[in-house]
């Protein structure tokens, strides 16, 4: 809990605040998640455009195997967003799972919160099956192709990083602390006869 | 995208409808607001295990994740979040209500990533505020000044509580860029000097509270009110729960610290403040509650020791912080008008006596504002811009400083003396 403060008094007792709605609805991470998820589906890659693009650059033959490590990647899609939800939401997620891992050959920390974020727990024997089919289709297609490939597609490229406000202002993370002040009272401190009842 | 060189208020868009035709709409429209739903922030678990920590980091990286996408929004998009998504505003507000300021009591070191996590959201709140204050960004992004105090006023994106959090926050190291923002606030929309003359009293009325609590006569109410019955039976600093006491020294702690950092950012707020004689309402607070709250953490048995030192130091840093006020309040409304010089300067050097005279019963507080702002040499400064004022009357002043010193029962530091 924070502790007592001035700006707090302010908002209950002033009339200068506007006044909390507590019927106002506040997301929480269940909710955010929801909502990362519909936000990820309508933009960047489709399942489509990654089926088209693996089975266009293979031949007939090999077409085969990798049909089989898509198939791989949609079966842990529904494992890890379970398997109530739509065939939509399960594609996306196998999109998901193909940008995560397209340039990975392990499910790392930074995988695994990555998954947690957008879908919440998961079975990590999902990600490790998506992961190694992800791993199959990259080895045979080629690193630099896939990357390419996602690169051009991937949601990441929206958000313009570069040009966001304030990357060139200078921003100081110094915070109000206590002074380092002298305690001229402290050798007489055992001197003091407590009054504390 | 929407057109150049018009004020983004009056500019018109035509975008692809749900329908599947094109229709034109303001600029501004929550039409064009994105369901993002940002999520408010939760300050790191204090003693959290590994579950909540993680939990901690998710639920952060979601803020500094949706921040950082707003801030990369083009100007229009950005406007259109900003005035239209209730979340972002929610998301922003509980970042100044629980952040934690450099004053909190230190808690248990952060791991790592905590830590990272933490300076992202605090960059990106800062930035999104500053943004939230720039009605022009650009030659081609910008808003009708007027407009824009609107905007900001009747949406609450700034208020005088978000104005001082934002100021204890991130005003140290931050001044130029927060003075900058609270000074554009103050000059688009004037309703926030009107919004601070009505909070003012709401502040003071912070003293009086400190002042019930420790269960001493407030200033402001009225002396000839009869006693409740319970009066006598209430608890006071030396009889409170040693968590009350620290709650106590806390808020005080808070509210002067916040207080000066305001006064200290934004000046011209000041004659605001002395529009309700805070001056001498914060001497008359200093002089009462001081000596009262620094005899019980003195007095008092602690199961912790480490708790005293930290009480007192908080009201060492109190004092200092309450001192300072007062001299920024007699700064900004006498001292620095009489170096200006002018017309009325015979007013201000009154005013500045007149304040000088009214300190001398509240000793305490003279002698702590003698030991950081000499008055002497306040005494000098008006003698070289007034060769006429009256000596007797400074030489009584001076005097009465000295007696205060006595009465306190302290050594004045040299230099103090040889001023005089």
């Amino acid at each position: 809990m924070s502790p007592p403060r001035l700006t707090g008094a302010l908002r209950s007792f002033s009339n200068v605040s506007k006044k909390e709605d507590l019927d106002d609805q506040v997301y929480d991470i269940k909710s955010k998640r929801v909502k990362r998820q519909e936000l990820f589906a309508r933009q960047g890659l489709t399942w489509q455009k990654v089926v088209q693009f693996c089975t266009q650059h293979r031949d007939k033959a090999q077409q085969l195997t990798t049909s089989q490590d898509l198939k791989n990647i949609l079966v842990a899609a529904r494992q890890i967003v379970g398997a109530e939800n739509g065939q939509e939401a399960i594609e996306s997620a196998a999109v998901f799972l193909f940008e995560t891992f397209h340039n990975k050959d392990h499910v790392g920390t930074e995988e695994t919160r990555a998954i947690k974020q957008m879908f919440g727990p998961f079975s990590a024997s999902a990600a490790e099956a998506s992961c190694a089919a992800v791993a199959q289709i990259v080895s045979t297609l080629g690193e630099s192709l896939v990357e390419d490939f996602v690169h051009a597609h991937s949601s990441s490229r929206n958000l313009q990083r570069g040009t966001a406000f304030g990357r060139n202002i200078a921003f100081s993370y110094d915070s109000y602390t206590l002074d380092q002040l002298d305690l001229p009272w402290a050798a007489s401190l055992e001197d003091e006869v407590g009054l504390d009842f | 995208m929407a057109c150049a060189i018009v004020p983004l208020d009056e500019q018109q868009v035509t975008e692809p409808s749900v329908v599947g035709k094109d229709r034109t709409l303001p600029a501004l429209h929550p039409d064009r607001k994105e369901e993002r739903c940002f999520v408010p922030y939760k300050p790191p678990p204090e003693d959290g295990s590994p579950a909540q920590v993680e939990e901690f980091l998710e639920h952060a990286k979601f803020i500094t994740e949706d921040l950082e996408w707003l801030l990369a929004l083009p100007h229009d998009k950005f406007w259109c979040q900003v005035v239209f998504d209730e979340t972002l505003q929610k998301c922003l507000d509980s970042y100044l209500r629980h952040a934690s300021r450099g004053l909190d009591p230190a808690g248990l070191p952060c791991s790592p990533a905590v830590a990272d996590v933490q300076r992202c959201i605090h960059r990106a709140v800062f930035m999104t505020f500053l943004r939230m204050a720039t009605h022009k960004e650009s030659k081609e992004n910008f808003l009708t000044p007027t407009v824009f105090g609107e905007i900001i006023y009747e949406n609450f994106l700034f208020d005088i509580p978000k104005i001082l959090d934002l100021c204890v926050l991130f005003g140290k190291g931050n001044t130029q860029l927060l003075h900058k923002m609270i000074e554009n606030i103050f000059t688009q929309q004037p309703g926030y000097y009107s919004d601070l003359d009505e909070t003012v009293p709401s502040v003071l009325q912070v003293f009086d509270t400190i002042l019930d609590k420790c269960g001493l006569q407030c200033e402001g109410a009225g002396t000839m009110e009869p006693l409740k019955l319970n009066a006598y039976g209430r608890p006071t600093t030396m009889t409170m729960s040693q968590q009350d006491l620290l709650d106590l020294v806390l808020y005080l702690c808070d509210s002067t610290t916040t207080i000066h950092a305001f006064l200290d950012i934004y000046p011209p707020a000041c004659s605001t403040f002395q529009s309700h004689s805070f001056l001498s309402r914060l001497v008359s607070f200093y002089e009462s509650a001081v000596p009262d709250i620094e005899k019980a953490v003195r007095k008092r048995n602690f199961t912790d020791k480490s708790l005293k030192e930290d009480l007192w130091k908080r009201m060492c840093h109190s004092c200092k912080r309450m001192v300072e006020v007062a001299h920024l309040l007699l700064q900004h409304s006498c001292l620095q008008p009489i170096l200006e010089g002018g017309e009325n300067i015979q007013t201000f050097a009154e005013e500045l006596l007149q304040h000088f005279t009214s300190f001398l019963p509240e000793k305490r507080f003279l002698s702590d504002y003698d030991e950081q702002f000499p008055i002497a040499d306040d005494i000098s400064l008006l003698q070289q811009a007034l060769p006429l004022i009256d000596e007797t009357r400074t030489s009584y002043l001076l005097q009465g400083v000295q007696s205060a010193w006595d009465s306190v029962g302290r050594r004045r530091p040299q230099g103090h003396l040889k001023t005089q």
